[in-house]
């Protein structure tokens, strides 16, 4: 029997088409797609297609984007070139925008967010260089308002922090010239001076809602390629022409000299045949459907398993993701005796992962590390069926009775737990 | 007690799950665990260590005659390997002595298990100490 996957939000099973135009880039002669002879060519071609593929899927131009090995880095290179300054982030960022913030920025507020994960954009202080809010986060499936962030920064902060016009980082994006670290810092300065930037990680989010970055008008954007059903080891870093900018690699001309290293010509025809499958299968409206899988899924736990609850929002929240507690029942135990019985599952705290730390994201939204240990993380795709839920049905309600059963902590009627759902 | 000898994912470790051959057997299988009402179980001492707020808490059950555990319950509220840890220390402890019962450690809990990955050895600690706990309430009632 085939196992039944909930836990895409992690890593999304390889599409046969991203399998087949990678199989079929491996066969070809290619060469350094930075060599002037024809495999070289032939590689930069598939890199020039993919770009165009990628910018497509978020109406952005194929020169804004740039590719990294994947979501960590491209969220890594957006701190860094904002190190020394002024830095906002929401509380449930990714610990890749978390840990180079706190690093690397010279004053950092961490936005505080409801029970459900929602950050405030009036708490948004008016002198902050750069604002780094996840478009949707990766534990509660939180739809964060990042529209409304750029809005508020635009029309708020920005004419207070000067009248003056904008003074942007290069006066052409495409032809950057090297400049040494005290011109960058000049460069960086002036161009702070007078307007707050905007990056977003989406990585959650792409393919599964609309993404449209001349609308956000944001000024960087984050996603990787294994999200959708692509490779892993391959990401984006979208950049709005203009916007500042500094390389986190150097030493090579590669990416428009924004990000030096041979291009990764096989990953990146894979990433560009998932954003083409993506583009091509209208897969936001796709997720629509999934989203009604999603709700059954809570109604019928919210019934059947004694109690309980749910972490992610039920209005602005990814279609394919649902973060439910189970008191007195341990997130590790449920998802090891639920991967026995072929049902895989996410869990908040990533316990058996190596972190024994309560999830950052559920004691920011719920401020109980209790709720954070017992929380389990079911995110599905485009493949999750009705069957599917119905196999979580069949095994999910026992086994956390079970544990509830011989749990230290006592839900209130603990001795008739088997009927207590009734 | 060497932390460093217990850090290791076994051999028996199977090539599908992260835990050994045996913890995965005590967490699928435990023993002598207490379903449901505590009260059920008429213990003569009980110990309870952690706090689930930490992810781990671990209530042990005593019953003791002529200074031997005859019999033993626990409850936990943990990981795979903290629900592992209990049933085999209760296991290992049935019949012994409270002295004995007491020497059983953590490292003597692991080497049971098969090994422990080293962000889990604290699990085999917690279980130790909430049997520790019991029989140190055993002796101040008895």
């Amino acid at each position: 029997m085939r196992s039944v996957y909930l836990d895409h939000a992690a890593t999304s099973p390889l599409l046969p088409e991203v399998k087949a135009k990678m199989l079929e880039v491996m066969d070809l002669e290619l060469g350094n797609a930075s060599a002037l002879h024809r495999p070289g060519h032939s590689a930069k071609r598939i890199i020039d297609d993919a770009r165009e593929q990628v910018a497509r899927l978020i109406n952005a131009s194929p020169e804004e984007i740039i590719f990294t090995s994947g979501g960590s880095e491209s969220n890594n290179t957006v701190i860094n070139i904002f190190r020394d300054h002024k830095i906002t982030i929401s509380a449930i960022e990714h610990p890749s925008i978390l840990e180079p913030a706190r690093k690397f920025a010279k004053e950092l507020v961490l936005l505080e967010v409801d029970k459900y994960g929602f950050i405030q954009v009036d708490d948004i202080p008016h002198d902050t260089d750069l604002v780094s809010v996840m478009f949707a986060n990766n534990e509660l499936g939180t739809i964060e308002p990042v529209a409304d962030i750029v809005k508020h920064v635009h029309s708020k902060v920005a004419p207070l922090k000067s009248e003056q016009n904008n003074v942007h980082f290069g006066k052409n994006q495409n032809t950057p010239v090297w400049v040494s670290r005290r011109q960058e810092l000049r460069k960086l300065s002036e161009a702070t001076r007078h307007r707050t930037y905007v990056h977003t990680d989406a990585t959650q989010a792409i393919g599964k809602v609309k993404l449209d970055v001349r609308q956000l008008d944001v000024d960087y954007l984050t996603f990787s390629a294994h999200k959708i059903g692509g490779p892993t080891g391959i990401g984006v870093l979208y950049v709005k022409k203009d916007s500042p900018y500094r390389p986190l690699i150097y030493g090579g001309h590669q990416e428009n000299q924004r990000r030096a290293g041979t291009m990764n010509t096989i990953a990146i025809a894979g990433l560009g045949a998932a954003t083409k499958w993506a583009w091509d299968n209208w897969s936001c409206r796709q997720y629509e459907k999934v989203a009604i899988l999603r709700d059954k899924l809570r109604e019928r736990i919210l019934a059947e398993v004694p109690y309980s609850s749910v972490n992610s929002p039920v209005e602005k929240c990814l279609p394919n993701l649902l973060n439910m507690s189970f008191q007195a029942a341990e997130g590790e135990s449920i998802q090891l005796y639920l991967d026995v019985e072929g049902v895989i599952v996410g869990t908040g705290s990533a316990c058996a992962a190596g972190d024994i730390k309560p999830s950052h994201v559920l004691m920011a939204a719920r401020h109980d590390a209790e709720v954070a240990h017992s929380s389990i993380r079911f995110s599905l795709g485009l493949n999750t069926t009705e069957a599917d839920i119905e196999r979580v049905m069949t095994v999910l309600p026992a086994i956390v009775k079970r544990l509830q059963g011989i749990s230290t902590v006592q839900v209130a009627d603990v001795v008739n737990a088997e009927h207590s759902n009734e | 007690m060497s932390e460093v000898k217990c850090d290791v994912k076994t051999n028996d470790s199977g090539p599908d799950w992260i835990y050994s051959e045996i913890v995965k057997e005590h967490f699928l299988n435990p023993r002598n665990f207490l379903m449901g009402d505590e009260r059920l179980f008429e213990s003569d001492a009980t110990g309870i260590v952690g706090n689930p707020i930490c992810g781990d808490q671990m209530k042990m059950y005593i019953k003791v005659q002529d200074d031997i555990i005859t019999d033993i319950r626990w409850k936990t509220y943990g990981c795979a390997s903290a629900i592992a840890s209990t049933s085999a220390l209760s296991e290992i402890v049935k019949g012994k002595n409270l002295d004995d019962a007491l020497k059983v450690g953590p490292t003597e809990i692991t080497e049971y298990l098969g090994g422990l990955p080293k962000h889990k050895f604290h699990c085999s600690v917690l279980g130790h100490e909430a049997l520790a706990a019991a029989i140190e309430n055993y002796r101040k009632i008895a």
